[in-house]
């Protein structure tokens, strides 16, 4: 089961790699979203110029958990942007391969079906992540980008990761079962559209939930998203959350990401192996 | 195969089908398109699941034992399912490791049938640069890499052109007669099903119209037609009916066309019979049954009516550019 998870991983990502080419889009939604949402969308330009400065952090500080500048805040929402847009359409190599008929010829090796699913989930999880790590670099290198708290380091670093993965493979176990129930690239295409954009906007990516109306903010609370988000940004923004009492939210953010993976593992399974039975 | 039926939907694609393959034969599945070959190899490879009767192969349950069965059979998709990105060698690898053949003996292997399949030179280029017939041959070892005990064939020459089609069937008959490989195909050319298989079953609508040797299914059609023109002379049918294994003379002008199950059995009985009445042969042909008479007398239609519609598809495109 493992060396032939292993065995068709590897396989996808030596295609992906010899087609690098193929990363420029993913890249460049990121670069967009951060150097040009991120300062078109500025929260703070609302602000009247006269009452800048002192207006400016006020709104930082309270809306924002005290993030340094907006794209600060908004990295982490970015990066889970890019994984849940990468993890949709990742499918389509999945679609491609049914279509092509090399679906065919793995249902018909004797290997066991669960190695043809964790494969798909494994490949667009390594695809997503590292276009989340590439965010992250995009986001530091722009002008009045991110900018991390002076304790950040390689735990922090680490962890708000962790928090990225976990969300990822909870979202491509989903996402690789719609891509093996999709019978062409247009259904699956039509299906993620439904998908994303509302995970997205429901969830405290963009802008914070504290200030959605009420409906709104009671999905985004349960919205795995936001809680990736919000353990990343609280690593982020603050650092070590043991120092600035976030140790309990963060540990709960993280165990709700890990019972979402779980969760997401299970039903993703139960309806590939559906989709993998004899027609 | 027992009384096999399969059906998607409410269409019927198998209707109480029943044949057998014996170890180290060519059988070969012809008829038009949509008659069921490709989902009878489907069923026999666990992909289709079948409504009624029972499938084995090699002693084991298609329905209920998949997985043993998956372990026997080698599979060579109608469609070319190698990967564009990886070469040749790191195709045949990669089926290797899924079919559990490991390390050295996968490499060994994969030598060898990249030796037989004449790609040895290209195992190292991305597959994106072959043309269709490597593709195909490579499709072959990629289904071999495993010693299979049957190995499934659909449409193994679609597309080619005739030299690669002769090479093709060249590998095949080598494998079945040197390591003993049964071999299960479709295919649409019946000079293919004719050189190259032991067996031959004719389907269409899901029901099996025939099966038998070829030259059996042959002899079905009425054998042999020879066409004797004479100069010149008085009427002979009746002379040529008397003759023992003529089956039928249907003259025309000068032309007599016979219809007799062995052109070389009665032939020089004809020429001496002809000679001795003192007529002159002016020209004598003879033209032996093909499998396409059999099939338009169990079909109805000539098997040249049935060539692969064309088909504009995204999915479509990518299959006949790798087809070239």
């Amino acid at each position: 089961m493992f060396d032939e998870t292993l065995a068709l991983t590897n396989r996808a990502l030596k295609k992906w790699v010899r087609n690098p080419f193929t990363i420029i889009p993913g890249l460049a939604t990121a670069a967009f979203y951060l150097a040009l949402f991120g300062n078109s969308f500025n929260p703070t330009n609302l602000v009247p110029a006269s009452a800048a400065g002192a207006a400016k952090s006020a709104i930082l500080s309270t809306t924002f958990g005290g993030a340094a500048t907006y794209i600060t805040y908004l990295t982490a929402g970015v990066i889970c942007l890019i994984i849940v847009f990468n993890m949709s359409f990742g499918g389509i190599d999945i679609v491609l391969d049914r279509q092509l008929g090399y679906f065919n010829t793995l249902l018909t090796s004797p290997i066991p079906r669960a190695s043809i699913y964790f494969s798909g989930v494994f490949q667009n999880l390594a695809k997503a992540m590292l276009l989340a790590v590439l965010t992250f670099v995009i986001a530091l290198i722009i002008p009045d980008g991110l900018k991390l708290t002076s304790s950040f380091g390689i735990l922090e670093l680490l962890g708000a990761f962790a928090a990225f993965t976990l969300l990822g493979l909870g979202l491509s176990c989903i996402f690789t079962s719609l891509a093996l129930l999709a019978r062409s690239i247009d259904s699956l295409i039509a299906v993620v559209n439904f998908i994303n954009l509302p995970l997205i906007f429901m969830s405290s990516s963009l802008f914070p939930s504290s200030s959605f109306p009420s409906w709104l903010q009671t999905i985004s609370n349960v919205n795995p998203i936001s809680k990736a988000d919000e353990a990343a940004r609280i690593l982020i923004v603050t650092g070590n959350p043991a120092a600035n009492g976030m140790m309990g939210t963060f540990v709960g953010d993280m165990l709700y990401l890990v019972g979402f993976v779980v969760v997401m593992a299970i039903l993703g399974y139960w309806a590939a192996a559906r989709a993998m039975k004899p027609e | 195969m027992d009384a096999v039926s399969v059906q998607f939907g409410g269409l019927h694609a198998l209707s109480n089908v029943s044949f057998d393959v014996s170890s180290g034969e060519i059988v070969g599945l012809i008829g038009p398109n949509g008659a069921g070959k490709t989902t009878t190899i489907k069923m026999l490879n666990t992909l289709a699941s079948i409504t009624e009767g029972k499938a084995t192969v090699d002693g084991k349950d298609v329905s209920k034992s998949p997985a043993a069965v998956r372990d026997v059979i080698g599979v060579v998709p109608q469609e070319l399912t190698a990967d564009d990105e990886l070469n040749g060698m790191e195709n045949i690898l990669l089926s290797a490791r899924l079919h559990h053949v490991r390390g050295d003996e996968a490499k060994k292997r994969a030598n060898e049938l990249l030796m037989l399949v004449d790609l040895e030179g290209a195992a190292g280029r991305r597959v994106k640069t072959y043309s269709g017939g490597m593709r195909r041959r490579l499709q072959l070892a990629i289904g071999l890499i495993h010693t299979p005990k049957l190995l499934f064939l659909d449409e193994p020459t679609l597309g080619l052109d005739i030299q690669t089609r002769t090479k093709m069937w060249e590998y095949m008959s080598k494998l079945n007669k040197e390591q003993g490989l049964t071999i299960f195909m479709t295919t649409h050319y019946l000079e293919e099903a004719d050189g190259l298989c032991n067996r031959v079953a004719i389907i269409d609508h899901g029901v099996i119209k025939v099966s038998g040797s070829p030259s059996e299914l042959k002899q079905r059609v009425g054998g042999d037609v020879l066409t004797i023109e004479l100069t010149a002379g008085p009427d002979i049918t009746d002379f040529l009916r008397s003759i023992p294994d003529v089956h039928d003379v249907v003259k025309t002008d000068q032309s007599y066309r016979i219809k007799l199950p062995k052109t070389e059995k009665a032939l020089p009985a004809i020429v001496e019979g002809v000679t001795k009445k003192g007529l002159e042969i002016k020209e004598i042909a003879f033209t032996k049954p093909t499998l396409d008479e059999v099939f338009l007398e169990v079909t109805g239609k000539s098997m040249r009516d049935e060539a692969a519609g064309e088909s504009e598809s995204y999915i479509q495109n990518i299959i006949t550019e790798r087809m070239k």
